[in-house]
């Protein structure tokens, strides 16, 4: 997986990230950019996820009010994102693989309450759908 | 810096006129290695006026499409420019200023159907 060329927006970003047994992990909200100090082209170090990356993407209030939503469901008190560190990618494509879980990466804890907590304990929630 | 913090930010050319805004940015995977694989580093940044047709990437990648949705939406891209990293003299979060007000054609990407 080099040289090869692509642009942000269209093949990176909102793409769903699929962890090795194609498990949905999350989605790629933003990435983190590292400007090297020789003046190099910065280059990525990292997917972000999660409503603290999307939030100041989408922007305006409507931004400011998504953020702290998940500060406020996940138990977050800082405004960091969950952090996939691009040494993790092993292909980009129509899905961006990575070789971990999303439990392994330890990706939107808070869904992962949510699901535990409130949902499972719905009635019918063992059913699953065909 | 975030990818969110250089798209949608306005590009100022040498002279301080308005270039428009970062619509994309362009990769190539030839950067430090990071674990098994070249980092994605920044090639450039596609520059044009922000509208919905921006975003599907006709104007640029090998986008399948009806035809002539493909057509219209290349006609409304055609004045969308590149500006490649080496003409980049300052980045900061929304905000770009390139060393140059002469901006060339969006390149097509490698893959990209003609």
């Amino acid at each position: 997986m080099t040289g090869r060329v692509l642009d942000l927006a269209v093949h990176l970003l909102d793409r769903q990230v699929v962890d090795p047994d194609g498990g949905l992990v999350c989605n790629v909200d933003d990435v983190d950019l590292l400007f090297p100090d020789d003046g190099s082209p910065p280059y990525i170090t990292a997917l972000l996820t999660g409503p603290a990356a999307l939030g100041p993407r989408l922007g305006g209030l409507l931004g400011r009010w998504w953020v702290s939503a998940y500060q406020l469901l996940g138990q977050r008190h800082d405004r960091e994102p969950d952090r996939i560190p691009y040494e993790l990618v092993t292909d980009i494509g129509s899905a961006v693989k990575v070789s971990r879980t999303r439990a392994e990466m330890g990706i939107h804890p808070g869904e992962d309450r949510a699901r535990e907590y409130l949902v499972d304990r719905l009635p019918g929630a063992g059913h699953e759908s065909s | 810096m975030r990818a969110a913090d250089l798209l949608g930010a306005e590009v100022l050319g040498h002279d301080g006129s308005s270039l428009g805004e970062i619509l994309d940015v362009r990769l190539v995977q030839d950067g430090p290695m990071l674990g098994a694989n070249c980092a994605l580093r920044i090639d450039g940044f596609v520059v044009g006026k922000r509208q919905l047709s921006a975003h599907l990437g006709y104007d640029r990648a090998g986008v399948r499409g009806p035809a002539l949705v493909a057509a219209v939406v290349r006609r409304l891209n055609a004045r969308n420019r590149y500006l490649p990293w080496a003409d980049v003299a300052e980045a900061r979060a929304g905000s770009v200023r390139a060393g140059t007000s002469a901006l060339g054609p969006v390149p097509q990407l490698p893959d990209a159907a003609s």
